[in-house]
């Protein structure tokens, strides 16, 4: 292990070299200065990097000059590769058997669930059961990741995960710019690299004579956000830029040493040093009175040149982060938090990585993060790789081992925000009642799934809100249920509309049977609704 | 009256169930019962003794400094211009905030040399909850969440576990003994009212149930049976009679001026109508403790509530005979630098684990105790420091749990209450 460490660092050291080497290199593609005299200090010839379009065009350059980018290469990792890969490492973990395939009704309710965020209409699903294509999984996995509501999806999950922490003024945040700025990007395709490149090295500045609700501090342009959210404190950035894109927890390092990790106190308050915008000091731990000044190091040593401004300090940072091909940490956090999303469990815990060691199946992970970084950070690719997979379309179980990790997919409850959308497409729009329901079920999203409960107050809310049961006994579908003779085609439509998915044999029955011994159709129908609304499975991704 | 009453349960064989008759004996009805019948049941001593066993929690969110609350140090630079009042306890002096509480001192006792291990406050609130620190992927439940497990009526219709404010939850001991999140103190839990009563509500739970019965067999067993469970305990909660606890109905103004109108003294008179109903354990909360800026613009007011509150709770406890069977605990997830630190506007202090204090009082607590000793300048607990776990080891004790006892959690692993830690003897009475 400690030899291990010593070849790291020495490779640390290097690429340290290099990327400082790239900032002044860059910097002199953009200003054509002079060549570079032998000296001590050399001359900062960096431009300031002061409004954020600078800061872009900088951190391109550097991107340009990326290894995975500039040497072309692609991937050739496909599904296959990991489904390979995968089974072979889970097969020395376990004997549990391999769940197997889920069939088509289930994995169009998941597939809708996981890329569009909602459950797919009674048309959509008899036409993708009843296509005979033999390639028709990969062609809908095509059609919905070029949708709106894919980007749609993506953008709500990171604006939740960014903010679901945050104490920041509401007057000095604008959540919703944010989620529509990241809809355009994942929309877009952009790389996973230039939309955190953005936040990360954003400094949005107070407008003078503005009050801060009137865009104040420039919250409507939406990648400011971040930075926002973390109320501009170099500790919170610092702390929310490891766990959030690297998924290494050192938050608490900011007052002592890590207490499980390698992380020092030191270490963290340089990582915060970037994020200052002028000079940093660190508190004593013991007399806060006194105080020292922390020079800026990244987390795997990186120093930028002494003589940067605080905006390129920043901006270096960002780079650190981003373009150090050591730090494997950054694609990785990405790929496991698409994983977690997909599978209901990351290869670990989104956000509060210790010691590498706690990485399940870490050599697959690796290799889909490398091959995440060879395909430029496209979140697309990705998706596409693990929904193809074998591994994602597994029928769900619920893991208690770790050792079964993969064998099966857990799982998941769906987000406060796909449960009121999937309310509201069975009773049309209503504020209140979606507030309510984002209020009661409200989760932090990078909580692992088999640690999230649920409450009796969802219960109560499903159960007894007037408004959600009103309008449901007079909802469309409940008129379009009453015109139905056919008792069997009433139960069918109800679950398709409400669940997304045919009821079996002993469902039917069931309710048939229930419709018989009411005393009033009517009535059986409004039962039948409401047990729907609140089973398990109205919530629940399976 | 006794709210115990109101819950008997029959079991299908139209006997009162065992569970319901202890919380009848505890209750104060146990010479009604009789020993001997008791006995015939099985029931021993030790388990008598600890039913109607609650506990209140009252938690000062951010970190409350130490020396400007009960263990102040007035003339040294350290202090600050905080000045130090005498309290019933002879030589002991609280910080002048405090008035109320220093006068009630006598009832309960202070622990001045806690030892901590966490300055950053989620880490910190989790290991002042749990007595275990956050570490790896086992979620160590909270206190409440034990006692609610140990001590509560599994079938009662009232959440043994309440909590006004969001806090740690149950960790690996699951839904069943969440904490129960109230936001608005004195009022009824939203969506309470049934839309349907009667036959027709009992058909719906019958076929949802089925219905969950079904993501069961889709390989979702964790979820629908949680969810199982939920509505179990939302169905009874709707129609228990113990309901009107969580308002303030029936409480007279006078009562409702002493606790005081803010947030904090009415959740600490509901926290008193939740005991009474036979809650095993309640947590209250004031935030506002993490002072780096502004101390002393700023502590009056937070330090004010929270004296008024608790020192209306601590009184109505005692004169409703309910003090010798209700643990109270005032803390905070850690301390605060002994040394003042030079943020601006004004100046405060920042986290400390090293050392901080706590209130202690009730069950089978001593009054009048002050436990350990810190330095003149605040720096150092010069007597008897106490471990968190220590903290744990006395709370079990006094709630007649086995602080030792070993829980197992789902993945099989064996866990210790406490695993290094010692009752505080000389609390104890």
């Amino acid at each position: 292990m400690h030899e291990r460490f010593r070849r790291l660092r020495r490779r640390f050291t290097f690429c340290v070299a290099c990327l400082s080497g790239v900032l002044l290199i860059t910097s002199q593609c953009i200003e054509a200065a002079p060549p570079r005299k032998k000296g001590r200090n050399p001359a900062n010839r960096l431009p300031d990097l002061k409004d954020s379009e600078d800061k872009l065009k900088f951190l391109e350059q550097i991107r340009s000059s990326f290894p995975t980018v500039k040497s072309r290469r692609r991937s050739t990792y496909g599904s296959a590769d990991l489904d390979e890969q995968l089974e072979k490492y889970i097969s020395r973990e376990t004997r549990t058997p391999l769940a197997p395939i889920v069939d088509d009704a289930t994995f169009v309710r998941r597939v809708y669930l996981d890329v569009a965020g909602r459950f797919p209409t009674s048309a959509e699903i008899k036409q993708f059961v009843s296509n005979t294509a033999p390639d028709k999984r990969s062609v809908l996995i095509d059609e919905l990741l070029e949708t709106e509501e894919f980007a749609r999806k993506l953008a709500r999950y990171w604006r939740t995960v960014v903010f679901s922490e945050s104490n920041a003024n509401r007057n000095s945040v604008n959540p919703q710019a944010f989620e529509d700025w990241l809809f355009e990007e994942f929309h877009a395709d952009s790389g996973w690299d230039r939309m955190v490149g953005e936040m990360v090295s954003a400094t949005p500045k107070r407008k003078k004579d503005t009050k801060p609700q009137d865009n104040g501090w420039h919250q409507d342009h939406g990648p400011n956000n971040f930075v926002l959210a973390n109320e501009r404190k170099p500790e919170l950035i610092a702390s929310a830029t490891a766990r959030l894109f690297m998924g290494i927890s050192i938050g608490c390092a900011e007052c002592h040493d890590h207490p499980f990790d390698k992380w020092k106190r030191e270490q963290f308050h340089e990582m915060a040093a970037f994020f200052s915008p002028g000079r940093y000091y660190m508190t004593d731990q013991y007399d806060p009175s006194q105080k020292s000044v922390v020079e800026a190091k990244f987390l795997l040593g990186e120093k930028p040149p002494k003589v940067l401004k605080p905006d390129q300090r920043r901006v270096a940072g960002a780079a650190y982060l981003i373009y150090n091909p050591d730090n494997y940490w950054f694609a990785r956090a990405f790929v496991n938090r698409v994983w977690n999303e997909l599978l209901g469990d990351g290869f670990y815990s989104v956000d509060s990585l210790g010691p590498d060691k706690e990485v399940m199946h870490q050599l697959v992970v690796n290799r889909l993060a490398a091959s995440f970084r060879y395909e430029k950070f496209k979140p697309k690719w990705l998706y596409r790789t693990i929904l193809n997979s074998r591994a994602y379309q597994r029928e769900t179980r619920t893991i208690e081992r770790t050792e079964d990790l993969f064998t099966a997919v857990r799982p998941a409850r769906l987000r406060p925000y796909e449960i009121s959308d999937n309310v509201e497409q069975l009773v049309g729009e209503n504020k209140g009642l979606s507030s309510a329901i984002n209020r009661t079920f409200e989760q932090d999203p990078s909580i692992p799934q088999r640690d999230l409960e649920g409450s009796i107050q969802q219960a109560l809310l499903m159960m007894n809100n007037g408004t959600l049961n009103n309008k449901l006994i007079n909802s469309s579908l409940k008129k379009q249920l009453m015109k139905m003779k056919d008792s069997k085609a009433l139960v069918t439509e109800a679950f398709v509309s409400v669940l997304a998915r045919e009821p079996t044999a002993e469902e039917l029955s069931r309710y048939e049977q229930h419709i018989k011994t009411s005393s009033k159709r009517n009535e059986a129908v409004d039962d039948i609704l409401w047990v729907l609304v609140n089973s398990s499975e109205f919530i629940t991704k399976r | 009256m006794n709210n115990n009453l109101l819950h008997v349960n029959l079991n299908a064989g139209g006997e009162i169930t065992r569970r319901n008759l202890l919380r009848l004996a505890g209750g104060g009805f146990a010479s009604l019962a009789g020993a001997g019948f008791l006995k015939s049941l099985g029931v021993n001593a030790e388990e008598l003794k600890r039913q109607g066993r609650s506990c209140i929690m009252v938690f000062l969110n951010g970190a409350p400094s130490q020396m400007e609350t009960w263990d102040p140090k007035p003339g040294h630079e350290n202090g600050g211009p905080t000045k130090a009042i005498q309290t019933a306890i002879p030589g002991v002096e609280f910080a002048e905030y405090w008035p109320k509480l220093a006068k009630l001192a006598g009832e309960f006792s202070v622990i001045r040399s806690m030892k901590g291990k966490e300055a950053a406050h989620e880490r910190g609130r989790f290991h002042l909850r749990t007595g275990h620190r956050l570490l790896g992927p086992t979620r160590f439940p909270h206190f409440g969440s034990l006692v609610a497990h140990k001590l509560g009526d599994p079938e009662s219709d009232i959440p043994n576990f309440v909590s006004l404010g969001n806090t740690v939850s149950s960790g690996f001991l699951g839904v069943e003994v969440a904490p129960f999140i109230v936001n608005q103190a004195g009022q009824l839990p939203a969506n309470v009212k049934a839309m349907q009563t009667g036959a027709r509500q009992q058909r719906r739970m019958e076929l949802l149930s089925l219905q969950d019965q079904d993501l069961v067999a889709a390989g979702a067993k964790r979820i629908a049976h949680e969810h199982q469970e939920l509505y179990r305990k939302a169905s009874k909660l709707m129609t228990s009679l113990r309901l009107k606890a969580f308002t303030l109905a029936g409480e007279s103004d006078k009562t409702k001026q002493s606790y005081g109108g803010h947030a904090f003294g009415k959740s600490c008179l509901v926290a008193r109508r939740l005991v009474e109903a036979g809650v095993p354990f309640v947590e209250v909360q004031r935030g506002g403790w993490d002072m780096h800026q502004n101390l002393w613009q700023n502590i009056p007011k937070t330090a004010g509530e929270v004296d008024q509150g608790l020192s209306a709770l601590w009184g109505d406890l005692r004169d409703r005979g309910l003090l010798e069977k209700t643990l109270v605990i005032c803390l905070g997830e850690f301390g605060r630098t002994p040394k003042i630190n030079q943020k601006a506007p004004a100046v405060g202090r920042d986290h400390w684990a090293k050392n901080f204090n706590l209130l202690i009082g009730g069950s089978s607590i001593q009054g009048g105790v002050c436990v350990g000793e810190t330095s003149s300048d605040g720096l150092e607990i010069t007597d008897r420091p106490v471990s968190v776990e220590d903290l744990f080891a006395t709370m079990c004790t006094t709630m007649g749990m086995d602080p030792y006892e070993e829980l197992i959690t789902p993945e099989g692993r064996p866990l210790q209450i406490v695993s290094e830690g010692f009752e505080v003897s000389e609390l104890l009475t």
